[in-house]
């Protein structure tokens, strides 16, 4: 009896320490996974927003068009640029030298003159008026009235010079600086200047890429797990077609993409950079995921379900769709979903076919050229500006976005169609 | 087989001695080519089998089994685990297909018709001979559509009406009726164990078959469930031939007419179930009933 009590300490001090292990995995996954959150969030929500600056702009006719004039040929070659610069010379009509107008003119982004050609050709009637319209700051502004640039610097090592401060500060003043809600963020594609860029061309091209390789694994995953796990004779060919699939799982991403380049693009000849390449090469991917979660799926349907349908006299076939299927498509769904996920988030392969190209339009299909989104953070972070910084944070969250809800989709899936026997 | 053979040893030494020298014939007519003890003969088969052999791989499962089934007449089979007994049930609706590596030699004749004959197909086979597995499985359907899966797909019913009436009649015939017909659109699993597995018994009612097979179907069931599914069976006698594989003798000797003594996959006696119980023939029999294994 002694003894026995005596190895009991023993045995409850290993359960305790066992126990006081696994929270400590536990605890410091939490950890890290906060802190990639938390330093996410931290540079990325700036970005949601963006420094706007009110002109009071004169839609002076000799730049743009006389008054009257409607057709759009005409008014889209009118002189916008020139428009902006007029009106930044009439707000500060200190400025004379060549070199400080230039400094001047730097403050406006260069999307302001578009934005102003846009609402031009919309209301030609404006042509000869005055009105005041917010337009977008530049990238180096923004980045000062958030408080990314250091003016404890030198003047020389600072983007934005001492006169430009006081300029910001003059306009500050009068209230012609504010920071609004970034939507252009989200409705534009890419752009060599920050504060024009926004995600919609890649959240659109992943969209496609997503389509096409749904398109195709999901069909040929299911197709295949069904096969495997229901008809084909279990030998060695069977077994070693299991092994084969179970590897290509493990296989890296960018052997895909290579694959990809080499069948799809050289020797099918389609085209580089579109979103049924990318698709294509996803659901290569994908497709071992899928099969694999897909033959789980059959397998967990219990073996008494297809007894009782073969035994009324349910042929095969009828077993499979009637009762198999329907019990297992949760799980497939889920291993499908998880499958997308993955894809969503690769971006590898997509560097291989040509995705990682610069794409300032938005696709508007499938064969159109077009980025994706771990692809246009991978294209961020590798740009110099200070604002790509905050905007590739920001495009991180969005692609977690995606991810999250997709994997809470799939949990949802699994608990809302999970049977119990 | 030793047995067999000391047996008849010692019905010749009577034959000499000169006394119950019928009783001695009779039991010498009995021992077939097999080795089974007993009639395996009846006047009116639903299903014969001759010869029949299984083997899983390389492995032989049950060996040189001819067992002839009564009509209207509940047949069990009985004896320790492992010794073929469900195994030769899933031959007689060839629910063995389903296994890949086994095999199954012989003849199993149903109606002149032999079942594992190239030709026929095992769709209409499971449909005339329905099965009830030891745990209940009802598809996770509705009651109604547990009942009116089989008639759908074999388009026993013209419509909707007569599909209604087959299945009240089947969960009638079940004596399950009373308790469902309320929620017959609730999930089948939802019942308690014994109502599944009357709920099995009707979905193999559903599709008329000629046959019933059970594979202890009360195996999983509390005491009263079982009594209510063994009063079930001898009702369903009527109508139905039935093979039930149990575990429990007094099961056996409850429900059976027949019974089949199995023992490492020879069919070692069989007999009515009253002779069987009281007067076994072999020694296997007499010790597997009197319980000195099992």
């Amino acid at each position: 009896m002694t003894r026995v009590e005596k190895s009991l300490a023993r045995r409850y001090r290993q359960e305790r320490n066992f126990k006081r292990l696994g929270l400590g995995a536990i605890l410091l996954g939490l950890l890290f996974v906060s802190f990639l959150f938390i330093s996410i969030f931290a540079n990325g929500y700036t970005a949601f927003q963006q420094t706007f600056i009110k002109l009071d702009v004169f839609y002076d006719p000799e730049m743009i068009a006389p008054v009257g004039e409607t057709d759009p040929d005409v008014l889209s070659a009118g002189n916008y640029g020139g428009l902006v610069k007029a009106t930044m010379r009439e707000l500060f009509p200190s400025v004379t030298s060549r070199r400080d107008k230039k400094k001047l003119y730097g403050l406006i982004s260069t999307g302001a003159r578009f934005q102003i050609r846009e609402r031009v050709m919309q209301d030609p009637s404006v042509i000869g008026q005055r009105e005041s319209i917010w337009v977008p700051a530049d990238d180096d502004v923004d980045m000062l009235i958030k408080g990314h640039i250091d003016l404890n610097l030198p003047e020389s090592d600072r983007r934005i010079k001492d006169d430009q401060l006081s300029w910001i500060q003059g306009m500050q003043e009068e209230g012609r600086v504010e920071k609004r809600f970034n939507t252009t963020f989200f409705t534009a594609g890419d752009s060599r200047e920050p504060e024009l860029s926004g995600i919609k061309g890649a959240a659109v091209g992943s969209f496609f890429t997503l389509l096409i390789c749904l398109a195709i694994s999901f069909p040929v995953g299911v197709a295949a797990a069904v096969y495997l796990e229901e008809v084909a004779p279990k030998n060695r060919w069977t077994d070693l077609i299991e092994v084969n699939i179970n590897n290509l799982a493990a296989v890296p991403s960018i052997v895909f993409g290579l694959l990809g380049l080499a069948v799809f693009i050289n020797f099918f000849g389609l085209p580089r950079s579109v979103p049924l390449v990318g698709g294509l090469v996803l659901a290569l991917m994908t497709l071992p995921t899928i099969i694999i979660a897909s033959r789980a799926a059959l397998k967990s349907v219990p073996p008494s379900i297809r007894e009782a349908a073969l035994g009324v006299g349910a042929s095969p076939m009828q077993t499979i769709t009637h009762h198999v299927l329907p019990l297992a498509l949760p799980g497939m769904l889920t291993g499908t979903i998880i499958g997308m996920a993955q894809a969503l988030g690769e971006t590898a392969p997509l560097l291989m076919i040509g995705m990682v190209a610069f794409i300032v339009d938005i696709p508007g299909g499938a064969m159109d050229p077009s980025a994706v989104l771990p692809v246009q953070i991978y294209l961020w972070a590798d740009s110099p500006e200070r604002a790509f910084v905050e905007r590739t944070s920001a495009a991180i969250m969005v692609l977690l976005a995606f991810l999250i809800s997709m994997n809470l989709l799939a949990v949802w899936l699994r608990k809302k169609f999970e049977r119990r026997w | 087989m030793d047995e067999v053979i000391n047996r008849n040893s010692t019905i010749a030494r009577e034959l000499k001695a000169g006394s119950g020298a019928e009783v001695g014939m009779q039991v010498l007519n009995d021992s077939q080519s097999s080795g089974t003890v007993g009639d395996i003969y009846v006047d009116d088969p639903r299903m014969t089998c001759r010869n029949v052999n299984v083997y899983y791989g390389d492995k032989q499962a049950i060996f040189d089994i001819d067992l002839d089934i009564a009509k209207h007449q509940v047949i069990s089979m009985i004896g320790p685990s492992g010794c073929g007994k469900s195994t030769f049930l899933r031959c007689l609706n060839r629910m063995n297909d389903t296994i890949d590596i086994c095999k199954v030699t012989g003849q199993i004749k149903m109606e002149g018709q032999d079942i594992y004959d190239g030709g026929l197909d095992v769709v209409p086979l499971r449909a005339s001979v329905g099965m009830v597995f030891q745990k209940p499985n009802p598809f996770p359907k509705s009651i109604y559509d547990n009942i009116g899966y089989g008639p759908r797909i074999h388009g026993l019913n013209d419509d909707k009406d007569h599909l209604d009436e087959i299945v009240e009649t089947s969960l009638k015939k079940a004596g399950l009726w009373e308790e469902v017909k309320d929620r017959l659109d609730q999930p089948g699993t939802g019942l308690s164990g014994g109502q599944q597995q009357r709920l099995c018994i009707a979905r193999a009612i559903a599709v008329s078959p000629e046959v019933i097979l059970m594979d202890e179907p009360c195996s999983a069931l509390d005491p009263i469930a079982t009594a209510k599914i063994e009063e079930l069976i001898d009702e369903l006698r009527e109508n139905y031939t039935i093979a039930i594989v149990t575990h429990s003798m007094q099961q056996a000797a409850r429900v059976s007419q027949r019974t089949a003594y199995f023992h490492l996959g020879k069919l070692i006696e069989v007999g009515e179930t009253d002779q069987i119980f009281t007067a076994p023939r072999h020694r296997l029999t007499e010790d597997y009933i009197t319980g000195r294994f099992g």
